[in-house]
């Protein structure tokens, strides 16, 4: 197996293993959260947060986690930065939290997370642990900006709130609401199948 | 009454897949076939009503009177955790075949977010014990209604020429698009 | 050291660190939640209630709370009417104010709701949808006005007006209120709750 350089371990989230795209983890928050794009950011930053801390305390811990009990261990750990998250948001950002309802607490089966733990963080170092997170969190929250970018403006004409498009442009609210995410999602994921084959035919 | 409205809007018009997005990767990954889906679906149901009637136990008995709010999403995780190991254990003993059908989407239950949904949305609303039950079976039988569907119509696909790079994921959700369209027809059922 | 004993204290340490971690971001943010939770209704109220500089609460249930909204001298000058229910996607939560007979509405505000953008959304809307609620005489039950109406003189003193192409999710509001308004009158009848009770201060 070869060690992978520092800048490939980050890049490797933003497309190859793209988590939402490539590994198709974390499909709930995505579809439910990205009808508008400050929702998906917020959303974005959340996971964020848990996977690097997660990921810095389970990579640290790693050699005292009996095999098992690991994957126990590491729901407790997740589910107690999650909650931190969710207070945080509660005390501090109200009206984004109950924007985002109960897909803040949902974090904690989010799959991308539990996923890095056991793929990647209880067998690497910390530094590129912490590497790895950075790196499929950027990968998620691209996947969430892209996504909602395409459900808001499609769907209000707006972007972050502020109008985008022209009065001509009849808002298709589908977009915004559950049909409209499992749509935009399925032909992004062809989208980028397409653009995947393409490049491995032309190397 | 009120029960028969959460029962009825759980498995049709808030449809835990097609409109609280919970549950998708049981969802993409187990509706290939029928009857595996169709397992799966009872399976997820009946983890969800134990866990909606222990959820409620816990946090009313002990979160709530005890000011122990921000302990809830930790033991409710680690109730399904375990409550998906001893499904596990269970089914292994009494049905191998099922086991292996199942295969790896059984510890995958733990990571469904129906069933953290579930608890989360019933603590949310404050339901009763009575009405907690109800969600649980309902919001069930709703997952496995819509996971069966899939099902039913992806094994047609499998006959049909879907472009590549669409197939798998990406017609799932497409499907997964119209069939959302459709279920919201029942919106306002509940009149 | 037995592999079953590591196993736990493994456990028991992840859990007790745990533990005292959230209860520790637990208390620290307790407060300012509950501040979070009570400015909204307050500044709800006020909204309501014109004229109001404070609110206490008088009587509280599921889905229905009852507050009192008082002026600068203490006078109780009006009911802040938390109430939930039904609506076409998911839950609507509302604060309607009224005088203390409980016979003329004065403002409505919504507090939550999820219903369809561009359409039942404009609930929450003033202009399309929330200042034909103002001022109406709710002695009985209010009624939905269809088609809608371009000004408030349109409607009589009873009727609300409809959003058009969200029916449902104006048909809610009105159920939700009436019911709410029924419930508030029944509990002043049985006593529930006081009524012009004189300030303590």
């Amino acid at each position: 197996m070869t060690t992978k350089s520092i800048v490939q371990e980050f890049t490797k989230g933003l497309w190859d293993e793209n988590p939402v795209f490539r590994q198709l983890l974390g499909l709930c928050p995505t579809l439910a959260v990205t009808g508008w794009v400050i929702n998906g950011l917020a959303m974005g930053l959340a996971t964020t947060f848990v996977l690097i801390f997660s990921s810095l305390v389970i990579s640290s811990i790693k050699k005292l986690i009996p095999s098992q009990v690991r994957i126990a261990t590491f729901i407790v750990v997740i589910a107690t930065f999650v909650t931190i998250a969710d207070l945080f948001l509660k005390a501090y950002f109200y009206q984004i939290s109950k924007a985002l309802g109960p897909y803040v607490p949902l974090i904690v089966v989010n799959c991308i997370i539990l996923g890095r733990q056991e793929a990647f963080s209880s067998k690497n170092s910390v530094g590129r642990s912490f590497i790895d997170a950075l790196g499929m969190s950027s990968g998620f929250i691209l996947a969430l900006l892209v996504l909602s970018s395409i459900r808001e403006i499609l769907g209000a004409g707006t972007f972050l709130g502020y109008k985008v498009m022209g009065p001509w442009f009849k808002p298709w609210i589908i977009m915004i609401l559950p049909p409209g995410a499992f749509l935009a999602l399925g032909i992004l994921l062809g989208i980028a199948l397409h653009i995947e084959s393409k490049t491995k035919s032309r190397k | 009454m009120e029960l028969v409205a959460i029962f009825i809007s759980a498995i049709l018009v808030n449809n835990f897949v097609l409109y609280y997005f919970l549950g998708i990767c049981p969802f993409l990954g187990v509706s290939k076939k029928i009857d595996s889906a169709l397992s799966m679906g009872l399976a997820v149901t009946f983890v969800m009503t134990i866990t909606s009637v222990v959820s409620w136990a816990i946090n009313n008995w002990i979160l709530i009177p005890y000011e122990l709010d921000y302990l809830k999403i930790v033991s409710f995780i680690l109730v399904i955790a375990s409550l998906v190991q001893l499904v596990e254990m269970f089914i292994r003993k009494m049905s191998p075949p099922l086991y292996q059908a199942l295969g790896i989407y059984l510890p995958l239950i733990t990571t469904n977010c129906a069933i953290m949904g579930l608890a989360l949305l019933a603590a949310l609303r404050e339901y009763g014990f009575a009405e907690a039950v109800v969600f649980g079976v309902g919001s069930g039988l709703g997952f496995t209604l819509a996971i069966v569907l899939m099902a039913g119509i992806r094994e047609q696909l499998d006959l049909a020429d879907v472009p590549e790079p669409l197939k798998g994921a990406g017609i799932a959700l497409i499907v997964a698009g119209i069939m959302a369209l459709g279920f919201m027809a029942f919106i306002g059922m509940i009149r | 050291m037995s592999l079953y004993s590591r196993m736990v204290i493994v456990l028991t340490s992840v859990g007790l660190i745990s533990g005292s971690f959230l209860a520790t971001v637990g208390t620290l943010t307790k407060e300012q939640i509950a501040l979070n939770i009570q400015r909204e209704i307050e500044e709800a109220i006020v909204h309501v209630i014109p004229g109001a500089v404070r609110s206490e609460k008088l009587y509280e249930e599921k889905d229905l709370t009852i507050y009192g909204g008082k002026d600068g001298d203490g006078a109780l000058i009006g009911f802040g009417i938390l109430a939930a229910g039904v609506g076409f996607q998911d839950r609507i939560a509302l604060m309607l104010g009224t005088n203390i007979s409980l016979t003329r509405t004065k403002k409505m505000r919504i507090i939550e709701q999820k219903e369809t953008p561009g359409l039942g959304a404009n609930i929450d809307d003033e202009e399309t949808f929330l200042i034909f609620w103002e001022n109406k005489d709710c002695s009985e039950h209010l009624s939905l006005r269809k088609p809608a109406v371009k000004t408030p003189e349109e409607l009589s003193p009873m009727e609300i007006n409809t959003i058009t192409g969200a029916t449902i999710s104006s048909e809610s509001v009105l159920k939700i209120v009436n019911s709410a308004l029924e419930r508030a009158r029944q509990l002043i009848k049985e006593g529930a709750f006081q009524i012009g009770e004189p300030d303590d201060n």
